[in-house]
């Protein structure tokens, strides 16, 4: 009985602790110009979710990608580079709770870091930042789980 | 007075003596053919006392047993009604058991409620909602930067909101 009740105990106590442990995840990190023009580009498919999100907040109607990158998180612990001719987004990531990565972010304009931010990347809420004026519209950085 | 038939019973059973004796033998009509069949009567009373006896009991285990159990009954019989009682059934939730199955259950939930509320306590912050932690820009390129941070409440957007970065010439904007 006591034999028994120990290797419940064991078993429970293995599955709550290889719990945090994530399945592969991709994660999508865009640079995205945005601006008004006359006759906007459709929105494009990564961009579809938070397409009604993205008019509201910035007040544009063409949402244009400039640079993109799709990474796969297998230990949680990676580093891309989303970048575009003038722009890049480095991005540092370490796992954190379950279905979330603790990540750094760096924008550089060239050479020059414009903005650091860390921010804990949840799987159900996307990320956002505002980031220059460029010309007549403004650079938007987004991180979404997929 | 005696009868014939008393009297020859009597005789054949040996049972006459003295003087009745001798009066009965007298008055025997053939003496010698009374001889032979009281002779004949002796040999069949030997024999039948012989093949009469009662019969030697076998089976002695069986009927001993037999009579055993019919005092049994009769002893249970003449014992006063007992109250009829329950039977008790032998269930596996002992006392013992149902402390350990108790107390391994409370580890359980316990073990599960740390590491539960340890996940949703990282950082101090909900573990689904993304969270901005800190930001910074470079205040010699970007002096007059400020920076807000927001959540949209329709789909949980997190937006981190930098102005007075230093605007730049459209061709910026190239891929």
């Amino acid at each position: 009985m006591r034999a028994r009740a120990l290797f419940l105990l064991a078993t429970v106590l293995s599955f709550a602790v290889s719990a945090p442990a994530q399945a592969a995840e991709t994660v999508w990190s865009g640079l995205v110009m945005a601006n008004n023009v006359a006759e906007p580009a459709p929105i494009p498919a990564e961009l579809n979710r938070l397409e009604g999100t993205l008019k509201q907040l910035f007040g544009y109607n063409q949402f244009q990608i400039i640079g993109q990158s799709r990474k796969s998180l297998k230990s949680g612990e990676e580093d891309w580079l989303a970048t575009s001719k003038y722009f890049a987004l480095h991005v540092d990531s370490k796992a954190a709770a379950r279905s979330s990565y603790l990540l750094n972010l760096q924008l550089f304009q060239e050479e020059k870091l414009l903005l650091e931010t860390d921010a804990n990347l949840s799987k159900s809420s996307p990320l956002v930042i505002k980031g220059p004026q460029v010309g007549d519209g403004v650079l938007v950085l987004l991180l979404v789980i997929e | 007075m005696k009868t014939f038939e008393e009297n020859w019973t009597a005789w054949l059973d040996g049972e006459l003596t003295g003087k009745e004796l001798v009066e009965f033998e007298a008055s025997l009509p053939d003496k010698p053919t009374a001889e032979v069949e009281k002779e004949d009567a002796k040999k069949l009373g030997a024999f039948l006392k012989e093949q009469l006896t009662a019969p030697a009991m076998r089976n002695e285990e069986f009927f001993h047993h037999r009579l055993r159990e019919q005092m049994g009954s009769e002893a249970v019989a003449a014992t006063p009604a007992r109250v009829a009682q329950p039977e008790l059934r032998e269930t596996w939730w002992t006392i013992g058991r149902l402390l350990w199955t108790g107390a391994t259950s409370l580890a359980i939930f316990a073990v599960c409620t740390f590491f539960v509320l340890r996940e949703k306590n990282i950082g101090g912050q909900s573990a689904y909602v993304t969270q901005i932690l800190n930001a910074r820009v470079d205040p010699v390129v970007s002096p007059n930067a400020t920076i807000s941070m927001f959540e949209t409440k329709e789909d949980k957007v997190t937006v981190l909101w930098v102005e007075g970065l230093q605007s730049l010439p459209s061709e910026f904007a190239a891929k």
